[in-house]
This record gives C-alpha cells, sequence and structure tokens, in this order.
C-alpha cells in the first residue's frame, strides 16, 4: 500500500488536479483550445526541464540555464539588430549555449568544482554578459525579424483532424521534439545508461571504467544547448529579447524535475515524469488564472504542492 | 419519479430567481505589480471595479513576460468581459491577437500603444511639458536665457522637447542657449551636471542664464547641483522637471531653485481605466485610442500634499 502511495502519489496528484479542474471549469478547461494553449504556455519550461535532467541524472545540477537562456535570446537579438539573417542569429544563439554548457562542465568535472557553486558563478557571468550585450535593455520592435516572432504565433492546422481552426504551436512541437531526443539518449543509448551509472555511484562508474569527466561535459554542454533553445523560443514567443527574461525558469525547471523523481522507483530523474512535473506546474498556472485565485496563492500553492510531493515521497522511502 | 423531476426544476427555477445578475469578470496582467507606480494604477481600478460589481482578477507574473501571454490566453479561454495590461503591448502581441480572435476588448493601463488595444490610458506627455514650459516663461516674464535639457531619443521624452520648444519660440525674448542631450548611461544626473557646469563657466555673467527646463526630473537636479557647486544659486535661476520623482520633490520642498515639476495620476490612471472598460463592456466602440489622464504641477504650494 505505502509503496503503491510512493510510486503513484505524485500520479494520483497530477490526475486529481485534472479532475478538479474539469469539475471546477467543465466549459472551458478539458477543451481542445484550452489543453494545445497548455501545451504551448509550458513549451519553454519543458525544454528546460528536459534539458536539466541531463544532468540531474548524474546528480548534478545547472543553474546557469535560466540566464544562459537569457543570453541566447540576446545573441539572437542583437545579431538581428545589425542585419543578419535569422538563421546565423539562431545559430550563434545555439553556439553560445553549448560553449555556455561547456564551461560549466569544464569547471565541474575537470576543476571539480561543485556543480552548485560552478553554475552559481556561471549564472551571474551569463546574465552579467546578457546585460553588457544589450546595454541593459529590452531589444523589440523593428529589430526582431517578423518571421522570428511568428514563429510562436503559428503552428500546424489541425482541421484535417477534426479540430477546426486550431494549431499545434510550433513550440509546443519543438518542446516535444527536445523530449524526444532527450529521452532516446537517456533512456535508449549507452551514453544515457553511463550518465545514470554516475548517478548511482560517481567512484564505482569511474572504477568500472567510464570516463566520468567527459560523460560529465557533455552533458552539461547539451543541458546548455538546451537552455539556449528555450531563450530562443521565450525570445520568439515574446517578440523581444531582455537580459532577465529567462531567469524564472531554472527554479521551476528543478521543481519538475524534482516533482518526477517522487513518481520513480529509484528516486531518480526521468524525462518523462519531468514531463509529468512541468505539466503539473503549468495546470496549476492554467487552471487557478482560470478560477481567478490570487496570482501570490497560486505561488504558495505551487511550492506547497512540490514539498508535499517530496514530502510524502521521502517519508515513505524511509518507512520502507 | 415525475414527481421528484418537477421538484427538481422548481428548485432549480427558484435558485435561478434569486442568483443575482452575472457580475462581469475582468482579468487584469501585469509583470510589474512589485513596482509603485503599478500597485497604484492597480489601487485606483480594483476601488472602482469594486464599485461597479464587476470580478477583478489582478494577475502579476512576477517579471515574466512569456508568463503574461499565457495568462491572457487564459483569461480567453474563461471568457471574461474584458483584460487589462500594464506591459509594452508589442512583447505581448501574441496574446493580444487571441483576445482579438475571441472579440475580448483589451484596454492598455499606461502601456503604451497599439492597434490591438481599444485604447491605452496614460498621461498626456504633450501637456506635461506644456505645464512646466509655461511655468518658467511665466517666471522670466517671457523675457531671458533658457538651457533645454532633452532626449529625443527616447519617443515619450521627444514630445515634451517639441513642446517646450514651440512655447519659447512663441515668446521673442526668450532665447533657448542650448539644448543639450545628456548621456543618461548613469541615470541622467552625472552628466547633466558636468554639462551645466560648462555652460555655467561659458556664462559667468550674474543674470545670463535665466532658466533650466529639463525634459525630466534628473537632469533638472544634475543642473541644480551645479548651480549650488557654482555658488550661483542666488541668481534666481529657474529650474524645472517632469516626474516629480521624491529627489525632485524633496528639491521643491527645499525652497531653491528647482521650484517645479509634474506628476502623473496613478491612481487616477486605474480609475480612469476601470471607466474605459466599462464603457467597453457595454459594446461601445471607443474612438479614441489614447484616453489622457489630467497630471498635477507640483510647486512649494502643493509639494507637502
Amino acid at each position: 500500500m505505502i509503496r503503491t502511495l510512493k510510486l503513484y502519489g505524485t500520479l494520483i496528484g497530477f490526475v486529481t488536479i485534472l479532475v478538479f479542474f474539469s469539475v471546477q471549469l467543465p466549459d472551458t478547461f478539458l477543451t481542445a483550445r484550452n489543453l494545445l494553449n497548455i501545451t504551448q504556455q509550458v513549451s519553454m519550461l519543458a525544454v528546460v526541464a528536459c534539458s536539466m535532467t541531463l544532468v540531474m541524472v548524474m546528480g548534478d545540477f545547472d543553474l546557469s540555464v535560466g540566464s544562459m537562456a537569457s543570453l541566447a535570446g540576446i545573441v539572437a537579438a542583437l545579431l538581428f539588430s545589425m542585419g543578419y539573417p535569422i538563421s546565423v542569429g539562431i545559430a550563434a544563439a545555439l553556439l553560445v549555449g553549448v560553449l555556455g554548457g561547456v564551461f560549466n562542465g569544464i569547471l565541474v568535472s575537470f576543476f571539480g568544482i561543485l556543480p552548485f557553486v560552478a553554475t552559481l558563478g556561471t549564472l551571474t557571468m551569463f546574465s552579467g554578459m546578457a546585460f553588457f550585450t544589450s546595454g541593459g535593455k529590452t531589444i523589440f520592435g523593428r529589430d526582431i525579424p517578423t518571421e522570428f516572432s511568428g514563429f510562436a504565433r503559428s503552428g500546424l492546422e489541425l482541421d484535417q483532424i477534426g479540430l477546426i481552426g486550431l494549431k499545434l504551436p510550433y513550440l509546443s512541437l519543438v518542446a516535444l521534439l527536445v523530449l524526444v531526443v532527450v529521452w532516446f539518449i537517456l533512456e535508449q543509448t549507452i551514453f544515457g545508461r553511463r550518465l545514470y551509472a554516475i548517478g548511482g555511484n560517481q567512484e564505482a562508474a569511474r572504477l568500472a571504467g567510464l570516463k566520468v569527466r567527459t560523460l560529465r561535459l557533455c552533458a552539461f554542454a547539451m543541458t546548455g544547448f538546451g537552455a539556449a533553445i528555450a531563450g530562443l523560443m521565450y525570445a520568439s514567443r515574446v517578440a523581444s529579447a531582455n537580459p532577465t527574461q529567462g531567469s524564472g525558469l531554472m527554479l521551476d525547471a528543478i521543481a519538475a524535475v524534482f516533482l518526477g523523481m517522487t513518481m520513480s522507483e529509484e528516486g531518480e530523474p526521468r524525462v518523462l515524469y519531468s514531463l509529468i512535473g512541468v505539466l503539473i506546474l503549468g495546470i496549476l498556472d492554467n487552471g487557478l488564472t482560470q478560477m481567478s485565485v490570487d496570482s501570490y496563492i497560486r505561488e504558495i500553492l505551487v511550492g506547497a504542492i512540490i514539498v508535499t510531493a517530496v514530502a510524502f515521497s521521502s517519508i515513505t522511502k524511509q518507512s520502507r | 419519479m415525475l414527481n421528484l423531476k418537477s421538484v427538481a426544476g422548481a428548485l432549480v427555477a427558484t435558485a435561478m430567481s434569486f442568483a443575482p445578475a452575472l457580475a462581469q469578470n475582468v482579468t487584469v496582467v501585469t509583470p510589474y505589480l512589485a513596482q509603485p507606480g503599478t500597485q497604484m494604477f492597480v489601487e485606483g481600478f480594483k476601488a472602482e471595479a469594486e464599485g461597479m460589481g464587476w470580478n477583478a482578477n489582478i494577475v502579476d507574473t512576477a517579471g515574466d513576460v512569456a508568463a503574461v501571454i499565457s495568462r491572457i490566453e487564459d483569461a480567453v479561454t474563461q471568457n471574461v468581459d474584458a483584460i487589462v495590461i500594464n506591459v509594452d503591448p508589442e512583447q505581448i502581441a501574441a496574446g493580444l491577437e487571441v483576445a482579438k480572435e475571441a472579440g475580448i476588448p483589451v484596454i492598455g493601463m499606461d502601456s503604451g500603444a497599439s492597434p490591438l488595444l481599444q485604447a491605452n490610458v496614460t498621461s498626456n506627455g504633450y501637456a506635461m511639458a506644456a505645464e512646466t514650459s509655461v511655468y518658467v516663461a511665466n517666471r522670466i516674464a517671457g523675457k531671458g536665457r533658457v538651457v533645454m535639457f532633452v532626449f529625443d531619443p527616447f519617443p515619450p521624452v521627444q514630445i515634451r522637447g517639441v513642446i517646450a520648444d514651440a512655447v519659447f519660440g512663441n515668446f521673442p525674448d526668450i532665447e533657448v542657449i542650448d539644448r543639450i542631450t545628456p548621456d543618461v548611461q548613469d541615470g541622467g544626473i552625472a552628466d547633466s551636471r558636468a554639462k551645466m557646469e560648462a555652460i555655467l563657466a561659458a556664462n559667468p555673467e550674474p543674470g545670463s542664464i535665466s532658466a533650466v527646463w529639463a525634459a525630466w526630473d534628473q537632469p533638472g537636479l544634475g543642473a541644480l547641483q551645479a548651480i549650488e557647486a557654482a555658488g550661483r544659486e542666488g541668481e534666481g535661476i529657474v529650474i524645472v522637471g517632469i516626474d516629480a520623482n521624491p529627489q525632485a520633490r524633496d528639491a521643491i520642498a527645499a525652497g531653491g531653485n528647482f521650484e517645479a515639476s509634474v506628476a502623473q495620476d496613478f491612481v487616477g490612471i486605474g480609475k480612469a481605466t476601470a471607466g474605459v472598460v466599462s464603457r467597453a463592456i457595454k459594446g461601445e466602440e471607443i474612438k479614441e485610442d489614447v484616453v489622457y489622464v489630467p497630471t498635477v504641477l507640483i510647486t512649494t504650494a502643493n509639494v507637502g500634499e
């Protein structure tokens, strides 16, 4: 019984939230339009949470993802404003993401700095770079090409499957793609299994002949890459870039992965469970806004749910 | 069974007849609720909304602009009667388009104008500049040499300079001896002070400068520092600013050269926004894209209020 609760507690919570909103908002919550909205609203967080899962399976953290997302947006927007084509701006932003991730990886795996400390430092560095390069200003208006901001406003027409007038947003598709790629890496490749081995016992993994340093470096590089993707998605959605706009993503992403971890038997992060964590956060925002719940109460509720889920999971673990 | 049905029907009918007239739902979305100005907008708006019996839902996204779009989408899903925003409409165009498609009016509360908004409620920058430039012209009796601090790269400030140019140009005996654009990297005070020091050095005769007109408070404060540092505060140089920030209010209260500034009525903007929302909900087509709320000239007479 306790075991079932431990494993399925969060899932039961998730379903309860769905049922609750469906009952409270019978006309609007479980509609195709609203569900599609939710997928778009959580898409950026989903990308960051999925990439965060890559380092968290090794027991590491990357606190710099939010400021990396901001920096990537700024880099792209600056290049757009200088007249470079969209492809160049996007490529440069993604490159910055990878380089930042590699830098994190070097600090963590080669210098042996605790990820919490190393990425706290790079968080500040990336944020400073975003402020410096942008002069602290928001880049918007004519500087942002309409094709770039148009991406976040369009999607695949769903008329053919009977959802007349609705679109599957491109942002949701990007998030889905990232999810599939991360799932494939973690669950279907040797590389992924090795990351889990490091998370299980880093010393044992090293003694077993795994190139722990290189593996960690690669994982951090991928997380930086993912953060840059999220930053570009954000910039496209708000048709502008601001040196602080990604900062909210980091804590939510960690919260989502933690929520997900409560669902796995070994207490490991799994990317599909991280997605459930993201959906819990996103659906709470969506439903509580529709129920006109005060935004500060909403924050308290979201925090309480995370604490409850994790506390519940660790109590049931102890009683095993 | 039949009986039960009719009883239930009667119950429902009774409940319906007692139900109050459906209240209007209005959602206010802003990323800036932590800022004092926004709080005053919202305070004014809420006071009016309560009077009209609306359900006003105030949503703060704590600086997250993308979340403003998400919350607008939610409000549209919820089919609210109107949405109010306090954020640059250009950045949340994705959300405004969704609202427009659903036919839900969106009103800007000091947000900037946009064709996707029914109207934007704000202060009139032209009128604010007219207040202070006319104050200067009257104080120096339509005669004298004036230094202007302007900032044309920023449109809301640029329009202030245009009005001051026109007012001073209309007085044949007022000469604008310099029209300075200070460097604003450090907030505008320090560089304005340096620029003013140079002007004072170039015009050493007492009385050779009659007034300093600043398009916002900081350059006026910088000029005040320069005048005081040069020991020329006794020459009767009149300084005016715009915005009436706390530092400017202190300077005005001190009774020195800094004599006047203009304050926006933040609570009034919130109240006027509610007025526009009420018109939009009734289905009125709002012709004026921008609705102006009167501002207040702040001088020693009313700075303590």
